[in-house]
């Protein structure tokens, strides 16, 4: 135990601005993944058979391998074609990744909301787009709320994986002092907890969000 | 006003509506009636589009409308429709369920566009309900929010599919009124209802519907007191 106070403390500072790279990447390729889950959600219920097909095979592709293979095949992929930092490879390949799963989120919540809105705001005149736009999105994310939030907690701690190309994020750092102090158990179990105090921060944030959300509990709706 | 011509409509093998004739005009209220699976519904959402007939033509103002070629939502301006189930927008207020498609579609401003739903508010008897939102609403007030959201679109007909068959029945009096000043005010109206009272009161014509086809056309005089069609009065004596 004292052992892993004293890790704790020799390595608080290093392991705080690897908990900023972590937070970074998580952030960069969350954001990327929304983009891409968002256009792919629509791929997939357009009427378009070419446009279904796509998104069809990407997120078989990427449901149906380790991500792991995935970031490794990404990375020496994206690297052979343009010069990116491993940070930013990372996030790509990461964002690809979890891409696939806000894709399947957001069609879900899309399909879930009632047909009769899309057909009252068409009954008013509004365009399919508009309509999708000012009545069917704000709704659907609503309800992607919950497993949006799930979805990023993964894609948090997935970010760990990028260490194997060498982004000194929080596992990375581990990694590192570990191979220099020979207390992998103690190292690890500290990077754990930073880990665990991350999600618990996120999961508040994200109940947070949920109840303020809500228009009948004083919250903000759409404007 | 509307003109239907031989309209067709199938739902893969189900053949709905079996080249039906119907013109209604300016001012004009025509109630159509019949039993479940007539085609009352999918006549009234083919008249603005939500269905696509296959066979068949729609006239508005006297000019044919083109699915392919025409815009469906310059139509659907002109069409004003109200839901069974109210469909309105849970997460905007009864005002912005409202304003949402004069701002967006009429290029209203937010200023004229409100100014326009409070008087509409006030004539459906909710000037107060403007902030509320639609869960906040009782049955009958959802649907007096949905006339007032479609009459914002300043449409030249409105079209009702059994808009009180969600409602408690103390609430249906309320709607029904709405609509009866608003027949009164001169707007031209096609109701899918089943309320016969209101038929009888309101309506200039009654049109009865079965398997698709229209087999009568009526005043509501006759179509209750002295019915032409043996199927209409078997119908009649089900529903009254």
């Amino acid at each position: 135990m004292t052992d892993m106070w004293q890790i704790l403390g020799e390595y608080f500072v290093p392991f705080l601005e690897a908990t900023g790279v972590t937070l970074k990447l998580t952030a960069v390729s969350l954001m990327m993944a929304v983009g891409i889950g968002l256009i792919v959600a629509f791929m997939k219920i357009s009427k378009n058979r070419g446009l279904r097909a796509i998104a069809y095979v990407y997120i078989t592709v990427i449901r149906g391998t380790p991500l792991i293979v995935q970031l490794m095949f990404l990375y020496f992929g994206i690297t052979a074609i343009v010069v990116l930092s491993s940070f930013w490879a990372g996030s790509l390949a990461l964002a690809v990744h979890a891409g696939a799963y806000v894709a399947e989120i957001f069609r879900g919540s899309i399909q879930s909301i009632d047909r009769g809105q899309m057909e009252a705001s068409r009954s008013l005149g509004v365009s399919h787009w508009k309509s999708m736009r000012l009545v069917i999105l704000p709704q659907a994310f609503r309800r992607a709320i919950p497993p949006l939030g799930n979805q990023f907690i993964i894609g948090l701690k997935d970010s760990s994986l990028v260490a194997y190309l060498g982004v000194a994020e929080l596992y990375g750092t581990a990694l590192s002092a570990q191979a220099e102090n020979f207390m992998p158990f103690e190292t690890y179990v500290v990077a754990g907890m930073y880990y665990l105090v991350l999600v618990l921060i996120f999961s508040l944030l994200v109940s947070r969000l949920e109840k303020r959300m809500d228009p009948m509990k004083g919250g903000v709706a759409n404007d | 006003m509307i003109k239907v011509r031989n309209l067709h409509k199938y739902f893969g093998q189900l053949h709905v509506l079996r080249g039906v004739d119907l013109s209604v005009g300016s001012n004009e209220v025509v109630v159509l009636i019949g039993p479940s699976g007539s085609g009352k519904s999918t006549l009234l959402r083919c008249l603005n589009f939500l269905e696509e007939a296959q066979e068949g033509e729609i006239q508005l103002s006297g000019q044919v409308v083109d699915p392919k070629k025409d815009s469906l939502d310059k139509v659907r301006e002109r069409v004003g429709m109200v839901f069974q189930h109210f469909n309105l927008f849970p997460h905007m207020t009864a005002m912005k369920n409202i304003t949402m498609a004069p701002i967006n579609v009429k290029r209203k401003s937010k200023d004229e566009a409100r100014e326009e739903a409070l008087t509409l508010l006030e004539q459906v008897g909710l000037g107060d309900k403007a902030d509320s939102y639609p869960d906040q609403l009782s049955g009958g007030q959802k649907q007096r929010v949905a006339i007032a959201r479609a009459l914002a679109m300043n449409p030249e007909i409105m079209l009702f599919d059994e808009v009180t068959s969600a409602l408690d029945p103390e609430l249906v009096g309320d709607v029904l009124g709405v609509m009866k000043n608003l027949a009164e005010s001169g707007m031209t109206m096609i109701v899918v209802s089943h309320e016969m009272g209101f038929a009888r009161e309101v309506a200039d014509r009654v049109v009865m519907m079965d398997e698709g086809k229209i087999i009568e056309d009526a005043s509501p005089q006759e179509m209750f007191e002295n019915p032409g069609e043996e199927r209409t009065r078997r119908f009649l004596s089900e529903v009254l």
